[in-house]
């Protein structure tokens, strides 16, 4: 799944992989990559500046730590973050229900000869 | 001999090399991209870790780690919108605080000069007749910039479109518009010098001036920084 058809749900799906704990750039791939049993593959490399948007906009916040002696930024969600992701999660719901009742086939209506 | 997941030199002069790619597309100084550079530097090892633990030979992990990372250019566009946004920010919130401040002192300058005694409009002199309203006018300018700029970088842009563009010119719009008030600031400050120098009180005066240079100075390099920065985004 290309980083064009995720435009619009990406921080949505960001705070997502958060919510479970706190975790560094990689690990936030990663978890994308294992949830979307593949789907989603976006370069790596965009994943960064995303989180510095969500961290600017009070969505995220951000600590350096050190593990294994390789620093590390890592990402948790604020209170401002969940309640995003709940907003975004009914949003979703909402959108995608109304999607698929307009995708459903309807039956063809037979004219009367 | 390295340990696990750091790359050999050859490997690790790949990665600087890709470091350096993005880096240098990024608006600012080597050293305000420290952090970007440590954070991506630190997601490369942890990528190149997950490929050779996936059976990949050290070198060929790295640039594979490399090949994950993506167009360099993409990950530099993305950290410039992210760098323009932080600019306009600090420039619209230095502004908009350090109005009023500057204001206060020319005020304190004019009361202790007793150029209105009876706060009255007559009592100022033609000069300063025509050139207060000016002042108000570009002060006004400023405030709207300084407002929208931290409405389109902060907290707010959770509900609204990205504007990436908007927020360097607002805050571009703030810094001229405070340029432009201090410039004529000191130009009635001239102009009651050449004029009606004795009713000058010294001090305030000098106070006031010397803010209002500072301020021009800081708002100027800031708007021009901001109008610079946002010819470089999408």
């Amino acid at each position: 799944m290309r980083a064009e058809t995720l435009k619009g749900h990406l921080n949505g799906i960001l705070l997502a992989v958060l919510e479970p704990e706190p975790r560094h750039g990689y690990a936030i791939m990663e978890a994308l990559r294992d949830r979307s049993a593949g789907q989603v593959d976006l370069p790596t490399g965009t994943i960064y500046p995303a989180m510095h948007r969500l961290e600017r906009t009070g969505l995220v916040r951000a600590s350096w730590s050190t593990v294994g002696g390789r620093r590390r930024r890592v990402y948790d969600l604020t209170a401002a973050g969940r309640r995003a992701l709940d907003t975004e999660r009914s949003t979703w719901r909402d959108f995608s229900a109304t999607v698929t009742a307009l995708l459903q086939p309807v039956p063809l209506a037979i004219s009367p000869q | 001999m390295n340990r696990p997941g750091t790359p050999a030199s050859g490997a690790q002069l790949a990665v600087e090399r890709y470091l350096a790619e993005v880096t240098a597309r990024l608006p600012g100084s080597p050293r305000s991209h420290r952090d970007i550079v440590a954070e991506l530097r630190s997601g490369i090892l942890d990528a190149t870790d997950a490929h050779c633990s996936a059976g990949l030979p050290p070198a060929e992990a790295v640039q594979a780690a490399i090949d994950e990372f993506g167009d360099p250019i993409k990950v530099a566009d993305g950290f410039t919108a992210e760098i323009a946004a932080g600019l306009a920010r600090r420039a619209a919130v230095v502004v908009l605080v350090t109005g009023p401040l500057v204001g206060v002192l020319w005020i304190v300058t004019a009361v202790a000069s007793h150029i209105a005694p009876h706060f009255q409009w007559s009592d100022l002199s033609p000069g300063l007749q025509v050139g207060v309203p000016l002042v108000a006018v570009a002060a006004g300018v400023t405030a709207c910039g300084a407002l929208f700029g931290i409405a389109a970088t902060g907290r707010l842009t959770r509900w609204l479109p990205a504007m990436p563009r908007r927020a360097p010119a607002a805050a571009a719009v703030a810094g001229f518009g405070a340029v432009g008030a201090d410039a004529l600031g000191l130009a009635l400050l001239g102009v009651q010098l050449a004029t009606a120098a004795g009713t000058l009180s010294p001090w305030p005066a000098a106070a006031a001036a010397a803010a209002s240079v500072a301020r021009l100075m800081f708002a100027r390099r800031a708007a021009l920084r901001c109008l610079a920065i946002r010819t470089g985004l999408t």
